[in-house]
């Protein structure tokens, strides 16, 4: 929200908030008039103070062409784009930490940056997604170096658990990816899932971005299928493959209900040694399933193949499978459009996960929300009139 | 009746001792997840879940030979890494005269992975650790002058089994010596390198059927060698308890049995020449029952198999007091944490030991540690008494206690590994490796948090730093020494012949024909150590490790004294001033597979709260420079074990340079001589730290540097 409606939700005088900014009341009129624009101390104290409610774009918005960033930081990020291009690793790598970031003056560089950055239609970007351990990142390495060879540049972004109280994360999708890892023509990015601002899906779209501009053609998002995540990614990848053990139905593997009909492709791997028959069976056992399945993806029904990521087995099928449904949709015009609904919906997405913020940050802390709850709690108050409650407050303001 | 009232009267009595506080508080729940009570009395005998029997007879519990010491003490087996052939061979001479019988000998890193001295990704490894084998020529001057038909040789090899056993035999033929008249042990170990040392090379199946083929061999045509040594040292050397070391290897034991069964030999052909290995470190008792329990058990287990002979039944066992145990800070403690260890063993009832030099916590031993290491086995048997009676600690109602519940609780974890199908199959799914892991992250816990005390490292620090004189081996030397020998050899030999012998290896590899056999062929006709491993590469494939990292243990077992606050509040600066958690990789680059250290440290700073990058094993410099400039880490942490670092790190440095990357930090940890700080330092290291740091402290100041 703009500077003027956070003064106007949260009643708090002018005068009060330039106080509390250390600036004088004229100046900050000034700002919330649009006449003038703080500069970038004040921006960051601004998002300090206000939760991150009010941060650099909602001046952006309404001034055309700012002057938020510093030349030295204009320049830096031109020096970005231009090494992106040319396909230089380190400064791909360092565009995606300044994607990642959460601090204000890099979300205002990355915002520069990805504006900036050619977008290219030609990538084919594939999500992943399986139990822990189903093998999706020995998957990738097997189908990655298979891709390599063909002349392809790969990349792959892994979203990480961060699992513990603390925070910190342990990223070791590289010590499954030996070959591919060192491979030049590879460019693997694993990334703590631990977000504050926007989530994980908006900075893993935007580091597509950089990647596909850095002339890699296929893009892998690998995630868990554990979480939220999987529906995130669903929405920003062209083609999904969900992957199977073999052995058992998708409840008794863990996968979430719903992820089955999302996927475009079913992979039962580890069909070798003494499970290549039970991956067998799987397959055929999902094959048959499959007619019942409603596809989400137009046209193609969901094809359920079987690999082995260890002996290089089925790899040439899934890929000839890949190439198959890409060459489809984009003569029925599906891959694009496909495409352009994503971005849209990944506007409701930042929205979404934004208001969650909010709601997190300005809403929960409210003493007058706090009283509410306590109410329920108290059985004072029964759970609808809370809700009803709570989001008039919310939309009123 | 009377014994009830007394041992009332005790409890009483003992809880006015300790005044307000409770007796149960006083039970020791030790790591094993054994309850030990502050007293045993003969009541305590009276359900055990073990025999305990005569000594030389089956259960064989109290020791496999009847007379034991009385008759003959434990054999004193020293080994020490030399690098070369010529300085082996000097220092085998040498102990000769002074009439020892076996020899011992530890390869290099390069050796044990299969990869002869002139390839690219061993540059920091040849001479590390061990001797540099490259082929026969080499072996032939390993024991030049030495009569291998009187001599007993062990060997550490696991990995590269095949090429080198190969070139042992074919060495001791060139030498007049038939491989009939061989003596000595082979360790052959391969099922505890896929869980801790990962110093292996093929896939687990490929391994399992080279094990077999190398019993199947020895068994037909070498009587007198010791086929495989199944070895638990290495696991509680990773972080292993007691329970799991004793568990996890009798498993393996038993699914070699198993591998060698299926091959049609019968059980008492090969099962008296099992012989075990042993880690002893600080938890004395534990430590003497665990030994116990061992025989006891490998006998249940080895009797299912239906043998005729007793000896099938008995346990023989190497030892060597446990290196983890040896910390850097105060090292002289080590002789004494050394003393404490061998005794130890030898009241458990080993059959051999070795005794740790109290430097080797920071480099290779010297001659002077050496002998201290030496003479501190001569004075256990020879001035204490010891020897003179058999099994001395059995009936006591603690040893007997403690032996019966670690057969319970090593059982318990035994059943686990039957359910899924054996040992293979839990390695496939990394079982083991993981419930060590949790040990080894509980027990830095424990220490960090002062539960454990360690003297001189967590309580009563020394105020001085003592100077050791220690060891250092120009690797850079060696490796050119090596190759140059290479090639000779590669001018000598007739190309055509290699060629068709490693033919021959992959047919083997891909069909049934004793492998063993084959490579002996190759040795002699001058194929070398590396040829033979492509050869049988291009079959099996490399293994790659599966890394798999526990993480909230550390985090969970630790006691909060205020540290973990600081290192909040320090962190949440870094954050609002970096956008990020501080993200390190951590490295362990170069043919050096422990990664204890390595896991530690990822599993503990990612609990305190760092994003932690790991590197796959066996990185180069190179490719672990690329690796930090993609993740753009802000420190690469560098593990290191044998002695790599001074040939790695520069290359780290340099590549880092290369790549345009000087900003991301370099840290060093692990066994890392005091002398070399320095030279660290001036490559632009930015802090080293020792065996024996404490997370949370490096943490912070880790934290700091950035
Ligand atoms: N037998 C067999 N094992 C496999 C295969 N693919 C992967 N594995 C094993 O399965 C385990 C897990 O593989 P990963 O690739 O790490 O699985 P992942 O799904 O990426 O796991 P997370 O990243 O933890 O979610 C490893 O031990 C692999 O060696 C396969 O095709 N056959
Ligand atoms: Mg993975």
């Amino acid at each position: 929200m703009n500077l003027k409606e956070y003064l106007k939700i949260f009643k708090i005088s002018n005068l009060d908030f330039s106080k509390s900014l250390g600036i004088s009341n004229v100046s900050l009129s000034r700002y919330i008039s649009g006449d003038r624009l703080p500069e970038r101390k004040i921006l960051e104290k601004i998002f300090q103070i206000t939760d991150g409610l009010v941060d650099a774009n909602d001046f952006y918005l309404e001034k055309k062409n700012p002057n938020l960033l510093s030349e030295i930081q204009k320049q830096k990020i031109k020096e970005i784009v231009n090494e992106i291009k040319k396909g230089n690793r380190n400064y791909l790598a360092k565009a995606i930490t300044i994607i990642e970031s959460t601090l204000l003056s890099h979300k205002l560089e990355s915002n520069l940056l990805l504006s900036k950055l050619p977008s290219n239609q030609n990538s084919i970007r594939i999500g992943i997604t399986g139990v822990p351990g189903v093998g999706k990142s020995t998957f990738i390495e097997t189908f990655g170096m298979t891709l390599v060879d063909l002349g392809h540049k790969v990349s792959v972004l892994a979203v990480d658990p961060s699992s513990n109280k603390s925070g910190g994360s342990i990223l070791g999708d590289k010590t499954r990816m030996t070959k591919l890892s060192v491979n030049k023509n590879a460019f693997i990015r694993p990334s703590p899932s631990q977000g504050h601002l926007g989530g994980v899906a908006k900075k893993t779209n935007d580091s597509i971005s950089c990647l596909e501009a850095a002339g890699f053609d296929i893009i892998f998002v690998e995630t868990m299928g554990v979480g939220q995540a999987e529906t995130a990614v669903y929405d920003m990848v062209d083609i999904f493959l969900v992957m199977l053990l073999p052995s058992g139905g998708d409840e008794l593997q863990g996968i979430k209900k719903g992820i089955i009909e999302m996927a475009d492709l079913i992979v039962v791997n580890k069909a070798d040694g003494n499970l290549k028959k039970s991956a067998e069976i799987t397959t055929s056992e999902y094959k048959n399933a499959q007619t019942m399945i409603s596809k989400m993806r137009k046209d193609l029904t969901p094809e359920v193949l079987m690999c082995s990521s260890i002996e290089s087995f089925g790899i040439n099928e899934i890929w000839n499978y890949i190439k198959k449904f890409i060459e489809i949709s984009r003569n029925n015009g599906s891959f694009f459009e496909n495409r352009q609904k994503q971005k849209i919906k990944s506007i409701w997405n930042n929205l979404n996960s934004r208001l969650e913020f909010y709601i997190e940050k300005n809403i929960k802390t409210k003493e007058f929300v706090k009283k509410i709850i306590k109410d329920v709690e108290n059985n004072n108050l029964d759970v609808n009139n809370a809700t009803d409650i709570i989001f008039d407050y919310l939309s009123n303001n | 009746m009377d014994k009830k009232k007394e041992y009332k009267e005790w409890e009483n009595l003992a809880s006015q001792e300790l005044k307000d506080k409770n007796l149960d508080s006083h039970y020791w729940n030790t790591p094993e997840g054994i309850r030990v009570k502050p007293l045993y009395t003969e009541d305590d005998l009276k359900s055990l879940h073990h025999q305990i029997g005569l000594p030389g007879l089956p259960p064989f519990t109290r020791g496999p030979r009847a007379t034991m010491y009385t008759n003959r003490p434990w054999t004193i087996r020293q080994y020490a890494g030399f690098s070369t052939a010529e300085e082996s061979n000097k220092f085998y001479k040498e102990g000769l005269k002074n009439g020892v019988m076996g020899l011992s000998v530890a390869f290099d890193l390069a050796t044990h992975r299969g990869y002869d001295s002139d390839h690219p990704r061993v540059l920091a490894d040849v001479g590390n650790a061990g001797v540099a084998i490259d082929s026969i020529e080499d072996m032939n001057s390993l024991f030049d002058g030495i009569p291998l038909d009187k001599m007993s040789v062990s060997m550490t090899m696991n990995g590269a089994v095949l090429p080198v056993l190969a070139c042992f035999i074919a060495s001791g033929e060139e030498q007049g010596c038939s491989m009939d008249k061989l003596t000595g042990t082979i360790q052959n170990d391969i099922l505890k390198e896929f869980m801790v040392r990962n110093t292996f090379i093929f896939p687990p199946k490929p391994s399992m059927r080279i094990v077999a083929d190398i019993i199947e061999y020895t068994t037909k045509k070498m009587p007198k060698f010791n086929s495989i040594s199944i070895s638990g040292y290495h696991m509680q050397e990773a972080g292993a308890n007691q329970v799991q070391e004793l568990a996890y290897t009798l498993a393996d034991g038993k699914e070699y049995i198993n591998a060698a069964i299926q091959r049609g030999l019968n059980i008492d052909d090969f099962a008296p020449r099992l012989s075990f290995f042993w880690s002893i470190g600080m938890n004395f008792f534990m430590e003497i029952a665990k030994m116990r329990a061992a025989r006891f058990m490998w006998s249940e287990i080895v009797k299912k198999f239906k043998p005729k002979n007793n000896k099938s039944l008995a346990l023989r066992t190497h030892c060597q007091t446990s290196g983890v145990s040896l910390m850097e800070q105060d090292a002289y403690n080590n002789i004494i944490r050394t003393t404490i260890e061998a005794m130890a063993a030898v009241m458990g009832g080993t059959q051999s030991l070795h005794t740790n030099s109290f430097d080797e916590a920071l480099a290779l031993p010297t001659n002077f540690s050496a002998r201290i290491a030496r003479n501190t086995q001569l004075i256990l048997s020879e001035e204490t008494g010891i020897c003179n009676v058999v099994d001395p600690l059995a009936g006591s109602y603690y040893v007997e206690n403690l032996t019966s519940e670690i057969v319970k609780e090593s059982k318990k974890l035994m059943d686990e590994i039957d359910e899924v199908g054996g040992m293979v199959k839990a390695i496939e799914l990394g079982i083991p490796k993981m419930r060590i892991e949790e040990s080894s992250a509980k027990r830095q816990a424990r220490i960090d948090s002062k539960e454990e005390t360690i003297v001189g490292v967590n309580k009563y620090k020394p105020t001085e730093k003592q100077k050791i004189n220690i060891l250092s081996i120009d690797n850079e030397k060696v490796r050119k020494k090596q190759i140059s020998r290479l090639e000779a050899i590669k001018k000598s030999r007739d190309k055509k012949i290699v060629e068709s012998y490693l033919e021959k290896i992959k047919n083997a590899a891909s069909g049934k024909n004793n492998l063993l056999e084959i490579c002996i062929e190759a040795a002699k006709n001058r194929c070398t150590v590396g040829e033979m491993t492509s050869a049988m590469e291009s079959v099996f494939g490399r293994h790659n490790l599966s890394t798999k990292t526990i993480s909230g243990v550390y985090g969970s077992s630790i006691k909060n004294d205020g540290k973990k606050d600081l290192i909040e509040d320090e962190l949440e600066k870094f954050i609002s001033k970096r956008g990020r958690r501080p993200r390190m990789l951590v490295v362990k680059m170069g043919q050096d597979g422990h990664d204890r250290g390595a896991k530690l440290i990822a599993t503990g700073f990612s609990d305190l709260g760092f994003d932690v990058d790991i590197g796959p094993l066996f990185q180069t410099p190179e490719e672990a420079a690329i690796q930090a400039v993609e993740n753009d880490v802000h420190v690469i942490g560098v593990s290191t074990l044998a002695a790599g670092h001074k040939t790695l790190v520069p290359l780290l440095m340099q590549s880092l340079e290369k790549n345009e990357a000087k900003g991301i930090k370099v840290i060093c940890g692990g066994v890392i001589p005091p002398d070399d700080y320095s030279l660290l330092y001036k490559l632009g290291v930015s802090k080293v730290f020792g065996p024996g740091t404490n997370l949370q402290e490096a943490a912070i100041e880790i934290i700091n540097i950035l």
